[in-house]
């Protein structure tokens, strides 16, 4: 990791003295090891403040929309982190030749809350970036194991149980909207919850309300969420919300034979029509 | 007096509390420890560093009902939500927790307009104050003179002791509902002693500090400085640091109906979200988040203290601890403080 590191830092620096880029997206010093923050390099002063440890999870491809288009930009990315920056290549948010894409294979991330190895339970399991420039480090093994194993539990339960479950879960939600605002693939404006007119949910806390707001956006998240977890990291309270989104995934990989954010000639499952696409969501 | 418990009898504690009045204090589930109306004395747990909210929704509950209506065709039937006046006990509220009432309570009952809702509920809450026994890096609140053992504000003060819990009545009010319950002892000399070393011994409990001299002035003088753009770039402007927040009071008021029936309420709002001043117009004075973290810091450490005279923070360390992006708000303060 300081290999990876000090090969972040001298990009960054090396891009920003060129003027290759205007702003380097990637992590930097919080009050204490394990609290680092994202942070965006304007300077090569900035390039200072750069470090990668066990603890930078953060999904910095979704900073990618704060900026105006245009905006020459650097990105550190990981795995699932490289594929969120797919998607939003592929919904035409952001050009390609507008990025410089720091791609780093990464092994041994811990969530900063438990201090416990982040596997293909909470993420995608993909270590090693699918798309970028220039690899900070050597790419890394992929454990194999699937990311929708720790689903077996909540498949093998009955409707009555699963429904009780997501209850209990949601019930605790108190609208924050870290999920949503954590969440690289979530940049509408406005996002459905915040309208007016039409009030689709309402703004309290309640169970149904709070069904109204996940469901709908478990749902606008299909065949663009990649599984990087982040939603359930930044939740206050440790709602569960990736296993509802990796589910949904599963369901939309089977049907469409097409994973989130793999390649850039794709585009989103539920955006692309193709004569041959399954017609199961129609039954 | 100085009463004790042993703490294999917490629950019995609570059940007596609870015959007195509702009852509000810490539970454990998958979140954390929270503070929720108890309705099972044995869910109590005192055994925490201090909850993932704060104790404000005692007074200021995140959903508060107003008037519930019926639209129908003759017109519309509405009725106001009686005021609350239940009695209540709130118990295992840390010394920073107990101060931002009295932060809350400039605003909400000090005069001018006076808030019935948060008033009448403060007025039949007896309020039982927790010692820290340690301190955790994030907190701050030594910067406000709060002593981890301060029984400032409280009804009754209660210390972790060895084996029991000795709890002190501070005010009339408190005295009175620890006179009354049966099932808990007289604290023997060597208590007192013990319970006295303790509350002299919390200096030692020092938390980090802040330097808050000058904060309203100085905020106001860098207010168009560009340091806010970097200080927010990490920020996901959702609302955590403000729903966990015991100072934090900013409310939004909804009819919410559902087939012609329906209720308002006051609910939280957060300057943090980007509808918050979103005018009807369709202007918004506040499209970067540079500009709202701006006014989140202005608030909490200029606006308020121009207003109430007391700076609208505990330092009780929650949005540090909460912030999914781990900004610390002390940083971000001494970082404006140090603008030339």
């Amino acid at each position: 990791m300081k290999r990876i590191e000090a090969r972040l830092k001298e990009e960054a620096k090396r891009l920003l003295e060129n003027g290759e880029v205007e702003v380097v997206l990637a992590y930097g010093k919080g009050y204490d090891d394990r609290h680092p923050m994202p942070y965006a390099a304007k300077t090569v002063t900035d390039t200072e403040r750069i470090v990668f440890n066990e603890y930078c999870t953060h999904n910095m491809a979704r900073y990618l929309m704060d900026y105006p288009p245009g905006t020459r930009i650097a990105i550190a990315v990981k795995g699932c982190d490289s594929r969120a920056v797919v998607v939003l290549l592929q919904e035409e948010k952001i050009k390609r030749e507008d990025l410089v894409i720091l791609g780093i294979p990464a092994a041994g991330m811990r969530d900063a809350k438990t201090d416990q190895p982040i596997d293909a339970s909470t993420t995608c399991d993909m270590p090693n970036p699918v798309l970028y420039d220039i690899l900070l480090g050597d790419e890394v093994t992929v454990p194999g194991t699937s990311p929708y194993k720790i689903l077996e539990e909540l498949e093998g339960m009955d409707g009555k149980d699963r429904w009780a479950f997501w209850s209990g879960e949601l019930s605790r939600c108190i609208r924050c909207y870290a999920c949503r605002n954590a969440c690289p693939m979530c940049y509408c404006d406005p996002c459905f919850v915040d309208q007016a007119e039409p009030r689709w949910a309402d703004k309290s806390p309640s169970l149904e309300s709070n069904l109204m707001f996940h469901l709908t956006r478990f749902y606008h998240l299909a065949g663009r969420c990649i599984d990087c977890g982040e939603c359930s990291r930044a939740c206050p309270m440790n709602i569960p919300l990736h296993l509802f989104h990796k589910k949904v995934a599963k369901e939309c990989e089977a049907m469409f034979d097409q994973a989130a954010g793999m390649s850039v000639d794709d585009k989103p499952a539920m955006v692309d029509f193709r004569v041959e696409d399954s017609d199961e969501i129609l039954l | 007096m100085l009463r004790k418990i042993g703490f294999e009898r917490t629950s019995e504690l609570v059940s007596a509390l609870m015959e007195k009045g509702e009852v509000f204090a810490p539970v454990a589930n998958s979140a954390g420890v929270n503070f929720q109306k108890i309705q099972e004395p044995g869910d109590v747990t005192l055994d925490f560093y201090n909850t993932l909210q704060s104790p404000k929704s005692v007074f200021f509950p995140q959903t508060d009902d107003m008037v519930r209506y019926r639209l129908t065709h003759e017109g519309t039937e509405a009725e106001e939500v009686p005021l609350d006046f239940e009695p209540r006990i709130v118990l295992g509220v840390r010394p920073c927790d107990v101060r931002s009432f009295e932060v809350m309570d400039r605003l909400f009952s000090g005069g001018g307009i006076v808030d019935p809702y948060w008033e009448n509920r403060r007025k039949s809450t007896t309020i039982i104050g927790y010692a820290f026994d340690k301190v955790d890096p994030a907190d701050f609140y030594s910067t406000f003179g709060i002593g981890a053992a301060d029984p400032t504000g409280s009804d009754i003060f209660m210390v972790k002791g060895e084996s029991a819990f000795l709890l002190k009545g501070i005010t009339e009010k408190g005295e009175e509902v620890l006179g009354s319950i049966d099932l808990i002892e007289d604290a023997s000399a060597k208590d007192k002693e013990y319970f006295e070393e303790r509350l002299a011994g919390a200096s030692l409990l020092e938390t980090r500090t802040l330097a808050t001299e000058g904060t309203a002035e100085k905020l106001e003088a860098v207010f168009e400085n560009p340091y806010w753009v970097g200080a927010a770039a990490p920020c996901l402007n959702c609302g955590v640091c403000t729903f966990v927040c015991p100072t934090c009071h900013c409310f939004d008021i909804q009819d919410e109906t559902l087939f012609g029936k329906g209720v308002r309420r006051r609910i939280w709002d957060s300057c943090m979200f980007t509808d918050f001043t979103l005018h009807t117009s369709g202007h918004n004075p506040r499209t970067k988040k540079s500009q709202r973290l701006r006014q989140r810091i202005n608030h909490k450490f200029s606006y308020y203290v121009t207003n109430f005279d007391v700076i609208s923070c505990v330092g009780c360390g929650r949005c540090i601890r909460s912030c999914p992006v781990h900004i610390d708000i002390v940083a971000v303060v001494e970082g404006a403080m140090a603008l030339p």
